[in-house]
């Protein structure tokens, strides 16, 4: 902490006449070579210094309160997630890292067709699904299309081919209707259906 | 000096007999985490394991129930009353479908109705591959009422709670 100071004193306040005399001895190669050597060490020493920083009162303060910061912000409010499971192909790939974005439904609703995040016990395991069909509306597939309310929806994120069919079923009060992008698996083997919306813990930031 | 020196060491014994006490002495809630690692030590299988393991880990999972465990599900061919030798068959037959199995539990939120009555909700995942196979990932909400018979909690009712409802 002592030594960058020190030179930093050393280069930014001239020597008294006498003492550059003294010292240079008349040569300004000498003086050259000296303030580069100086310019050089200060660089090596700031780049030291923030690497291995001083332990001081200060610096674990601020250490402190950086991960503080990063544990209310990575903890609670984006949490980073790794996807497992392929019902979400191909908009969202099993392996994928993404964060979970817990204010976005903070002032509105989750809403057609938004990915959501949905909780089990908690938020450490977590379902990730597409919202198809709000509460009251009547929901079915019919050869694989989704019919929403006896009208078609059109959906471009599902890709592959569906030939689900499911009867028409009412989404209750405060219950979203939720489905992943990939149906091509037998319906019996995907996971959806309507979770309460107090489930929806956020959606994934991209 | 000599003064700080005992103060040092009162208190490094003070630390010392607290980490005993808690380790020696853990706490109800504790008591009840137990139970869910043993279940899911007992419960997964690795591919290493011999036949002398499996029969230990099925013998040993009948002791965290209760006499009768009852089990709620969505299937209703699961769902019913099983005694501790229903589930240790139950698992002992599981175990010979898998190569590989591996239950882990999330998110524990433990609550105790009653002094030896406790309620826990958690996330339970089962990963592995079949004997022919096949890829298992199957995640639940489950809630478990553990009764406290013997000085020993022990699982008395489990039930799936259902996240989706198709």
């Amino acid at each position: 902490m002592t030594a960058p100071r020190r030179m930093k004193i050393r280069l930014s306040t001239p020597l008294p006449q006498k003492e550059r005399v003294g010292v240079g001895a008349g040569s300004s190669t000498h003086e050259t070579d000296e303030i580069q050597g100086s310019n050089r060490m200060t660089v090596n020493s700031k780049i030291r210094h923030f690497f291995f920083p001083s332990i001081t009162p200060k610096f674990l303060a601020r250490a402190s309160l950086v991960a503080l910061l990063a544990y209310l912000f990575f903890g609670h409010l984006c949490i980073p997630f790794s996807i497992q499971g392929i019902s979400m192909e191909p908009t969202y790939h099993n392996g994928g890292v993404n964060f979970c974005w817990k204010l976005r439904y903070l002032f509105s609703e989750p809403k057609r067709p938004d990915v959501v995040a949905v909780r089990f016990a908690g938020s450490k395991v977590m379902l990730l699904k597409r919202v198809v069909a709000l509460e009251g509306e009547r929901v079915e597939f019919r050869d694989g299309k989704l019919f929403v309310n006896g009208n078609e929806i059109e959906e471009p994120y599902v890709r592959y081919p569906c030939d689900w069919n499911l009867p028409p079923r009412q989404v209750e009060k405060d219950a979203i209707y939720v489905v992943g992008d990939n149906r091509s698996m037998p319906i019996e083997n995907h996971h959806f259906g309507q979770a309460s919306k107090s489930r929806v813990v956020g959606a994934p930031l991209w | 000096m000599v003064k700080k020196r005992y103060l040092l060491i009162g208190m490094l014994m003070v630390i010392l007999g607290s980490v005993i006490a808690i380790a020696a002495f853990p706490s109800e809630e504790k008591r009840v985490k137990r139970r869910f690692g043993l279940l899911s030590e007992w419960v997964s299988r690795s591919p290493e394991e011999n036949a002398f393991t499996l029969l230990q880990k099925m013998r040993d999972i009948g002791s965290l129930f209760d006499e009768h465990c009852e089990l709620k599900t969505d299937y209703p061919a699961l769902s019913g009353s099983y005694t501790r030798e229903e589930i240790s068959a139950y698992v002992g037959s599981a175990h010979s479908h898998v190569s590989r199995l591996s239950l882990k539990f999330y998110d524990l939120q433990i609550a105790f109705l009653e002094k030896d009555v406790a309620k826990v909700t958690l996330t339970a995942r089962l990963t592995g591959r079949s004997t022919a196979g096949e890829q298992i990932d199957e995640t639940r909400e489950i809630e478990c009422l553990l009764k406290k018979i013997q000085k020993k909690w022990l699982f008395s009712q489990i039930e799936v709670i259902e996240v989706l409802k198709k």
